[in-house]
């Protein structure tokens, strides 16, 4: 991975797909990386060698085969190498107990994934605007 | 008086005319107990007015003397030359004399006075006073005496030993059956048939009842007397009748039969009736006595009293049969020789500590040889305890089978509660499964839909357009219905907390969303102020937000719309419209979910707020009534707790 880049952790492909295409309708050009569950996410971010490149922010899907995407969360935001990703909770569940234990293991966002496609591509540009374009990122650790 | 008179004064002769004015009457007698000088006082006396006296022997003249002391005082009163004086009846004319005696070496002078009255009385106050001892006396055995018989006998006794009567009965009487039931008699009854009833007309009986005593001196001329012949007999002539009992009603009938001076006397009357009041106490008491035994008898417990000692005073027949033997076997043993059965001894120490603390106390004890569970209540009291047993063994039984059954229920009940917690997690996981996995096709058939048509609209024609837009429109509705559902079972499904909600202020600021979420509707909203119930926050406000959303909804073509959110009762609470109402015989189904009245077209909406309240209101333990009509409005009224229920 060489160039900035948003990890998509998500099993769904029509999810994917439509994801992809919120995107673009919003004209984001930075890669989307996809992980289709944890344990792939897993290799991803903390595997291979350990100078790679992180992505700009993750969106975590919490319905995942295998590792679901709360326990990646909490191996994310326990990790020092990734703690401080921005990562957004991008599911179809409302339920609050969802909710709160997202935003109690350090989710930056939680976006419900809207049926409406036009009400999607809406959610997904203000996730990618805001955490792509506006937010200023952590200072990265050079030494 | 004695002093002047002087032996010397009072020579033999001559006498003078102070003699004869002394009121005493005056005898002189010489050495030879030869009457020397009486004077007429002393004539009178003695009743020998006419007799020559003088120069006669006394003891010739008055032979009745020698039976009595005068004699032996004359002759001490010579042989030791002092004077004596004394006080003795005197058989010649049946009067008593106080009397004085002066010797001289010629013989002595023997003043005389009588005193017949005065120790009349004298021994009257000595009877009357030794009457009454002895009736202080009856009274205190009467009221220990066991037997009937006894005390009956002990009061004829009584009666016969200061009133000289020579014949006395008594009976009990019954004066519902009117007859005797249980008699004495005292003296000389020979030949007098045994009664079964008073021998009196009906008229005296009833006197008598009624509590007065009757007094006959002549029974066989008293018309009151049905037998006056058989006292006859017995050289009876009189008869004194006394009532025992109280003004409830006599217990007994006393009967003394005698001569008209004996029965006549008012004091022997006085008498006889106070014996009858001991009497009737004692009889009461042993009435009371026995009616406590037969309590004792006729309780389904056994009974048992022992004095401080632990012996045995008293047990019922109960009691006997349970310990096997006849009561008075057991009356006196002492309550520790039960310890040789097994359980005994563990009973003893609870009647030691009874009368140990003075404080009652109730235990169960097993008896194994009998297999039979035994309830024990023990009380002390004053000179002892008592203690009541009872076989609770059936209870016991009944006891330990309620016991097995909870346990068997209980195991049931956490058996069930563990089906329940897992149907619930089933649900649980149902209702997340339903959230995610439902909605993601839902999701994709509207975006790719839309790509369809972003991407390849151009092939479509206006009719293509709009049935892709179909497609799209019922995939979001069905969203819009999963969530519904989903906020359904979550209200079922939401834990209850009771705290004190504002009604009227939760209802505003529902009001004031609404309006913030449709600027250009124009309804009138009033929220009366102050409505309190008690329920779970969130709950009611999700009730009320699906009720006044509704009337918002409702009213949405009605001119001057209006919404009333206000209170009919303490806990009833009302939210009224004037919108499009609906039809009553409907009513039933405005509450079950996915029910509709209206058309999607009409009035969008899931068919799944009124089930949503209908579930709050319950759930809260209230109810909820619609009433409306077509066109006219509507008005849901439901009810909320107005304090927090209690913890069971």
């Amino acid at each position: 991975m060489t160039s900035p880049y948003v990890l998509l952790i998500e099993d769904n492909e029509d999810d994917i797909e439509l994801t992809r295409r919120a995107f673009a309708r919003n004209h984001i050009v930075n890669d989307l990386v996809v992980a289709r569950d944890g344990v792939e996410a897993s290799d991803l971010l903390f595997g291979g060698e350990p100078d790679k490149l992180l992505p700009q922010f993750i969106l975590l899907d919490l319905k995942l085969p295998r590792v679901s995407g709360l326990e990646l969360l909490e191996r994310i935001r326990g990790d020092a190498r990734t703690a401080l990703i921005p990562t957004v909770i991008l599911t179809s569940s409302k339920q609050d107990e969802d909710l709160l234990a997202g935003y109690h293991l350090g989710a930056n966002s939680y976006v419900r994934k809207p049926v409406d496609f036009n009400e999607f591509v809406e959610a997904v540009r203000q996730v990618g605007l805001y955490w792509l374009v506006l937010n200023q990122p952590p200072p990265v650790d050079k030494t | 008086m004695a002093d002047t008179r002087t032996p010397d004064a009072l020579g033999p002769v001559p006498l003078g005319d102070v003699l004869e004015r002394i009121t005493d009457g005056i005898i002189a007698l010489d050495a030879d107990w030869r009457i020397v000088y009486i004077n007429t006082r002393g004539r009178e006396l003695l009743d020998a007015r006419d007799r020559p006296l003088i120069g006669e022997d006394y003891l010739e003249a008055f032979p009745r003397a020698a039976e009595t002391s005068f004699v032996d005082e004359y002759r001490a009163a010579f042989c030791e030359q002092r004077p004596r004086q004394f006080v003795e009846h005197s058989r010649t004319v049946d009067r008593s004399f106080e009397v004085q005696v002066f010797p001289s070496p010629n013989g002595i002078s023997v003043y005389f006075r009588d005193v017949t009255e005065r120790v009349r009385a004298e021994l009257e106050r000595t009877e009357r006073e030794g009457r009454q001892d002895a009736l202080i006396q009856f009274g205190r055995i009467a009221l220990g005496r066991i037997s009937t018989g006894r005390l009956l006998a002990d009061a004829l006794e009584l009666l016969m030993a200061y009133i000289a009567v020579p014949y006395a009965e008594i009976f009990l009487y019954d004066a519902r059956e009117r007859r005797y039931v249980y008699g004495e008699v005292a003296g000389l009854g020979i030949g007098i048939a045994p009664r079964s009833a008073p021998p009196l007309t009906e008229e005296a009986l009833a006197g008598l009842l009624s509590g007065t005593t009757m007094t006959s001196l002549d029974v066989r001329e008293d018309q009151r007397f049905l037998d006056g012949d058989t006292f006859d007999r017995l050289g009876t002539t009189a008869a004194l009748c006394v009532p025992v009992g109280t003004e409830e009603g006599a217990l007994a009938l006393m009967f003394a039969y005698g001569d008209a001076a004996t029965i006549g006397s008012e004091a022997n009357a006085r008498f006889a009736e106070a014996i009858a009041t001991t009497l009737t106490e004692a009889l009461r008491s042993k009435n009371t006595r026995r009616s406590n035994r037969e309590i004792l008898e006729s309780i389904n417990d056994a009974f048992v009293a022992c004095d401080e000692n632990l012996t045995i005073t008293y047990v019922n027949e109960r009691m006997a049969a349970f310990w096997q033997m006849r009561a008075e076997e057991i009356v006196g043993k002492n309550l520790e020789w039960f310890s040789r059965y097994s359980g005994g001894a563990e009973t003893i120490a609870h009647y030691k500590m009874a009368l140990l603390t003075g404080k009652s106390a109730t235990f169960e004890a097993f008896f194994p040889e009998r297999q039979r569970w035994y309830e024990n209540r023990v009380y002390p009291f004053a000179s002892g305890v008592a203690g009541y047993v009872r076989d609770v063994t059936r209870r016991k039984g009944a006891e330990m089978q309620i016991r097995e059954l909870n346990v068997e229920l209980e195991r049931r009940v956490r058996e069930r509660t563990h089906q329940l917690e897992l149907a619930n997690a089933d649900l649980e996981s149902f209702a997340y499964s339903v959230s995610h996995d439902l909605r993601a096709p839902l999701r994709a058939i509207d975006g790719f839909s839309q790509a369809l048509e972003e991407d390849y609209g151009h092939h479509f024609d206006r009719e293509g357009s709009r049935l892709l837009g179909r497609v799209r429109n019922a995939a979001t509705r069905m969203a819009a219905l999963i969530d519904a559902l989903l906020d359904l079972a979550r209200i079922a499904r939401k834990p209850m907390t009771y705290v004190a909600v504002d009604v009227s202020k939760i209802a505003q600021s529902v009001v004031d969303d609404l309006r913030r979420s449709s600027p250009s509707r124009d309804v009138r909203v009033l929220v009366e102020s102050g409505m309190g119930a008690f329920g779970e926050p969130a709950l009611v406000r999700a009730c009320l937000e699906n009720l006044i959303g509704n009337a918002w909804k409702f009213t949405r073509d009605t001119p001057g719309a209006e919404i009333h959110v206000g209170r009919a009762a303490p806990g009833e609470f009302f939210v009224r419209d004037n919108g499009a109402g609906f039809d009553m015989a409907y009513a039933n189904k405005l509450f079950g979910a996915f029910q509709r009245l209206h058309s999607v077209e009409e009035f969008e909406g899931t068919g799944v707020g009124l089930a949503s309240v209908a579930k709050i209101v319950h759930r809260h333990g209230g109810e909820i009534r619609a009433e409306g009509s077509v066109g006219r409005g509507a008005t849901f009224t439901f009810t909320l707790p107005t304090e927090a229920p209690s913890k069971e």
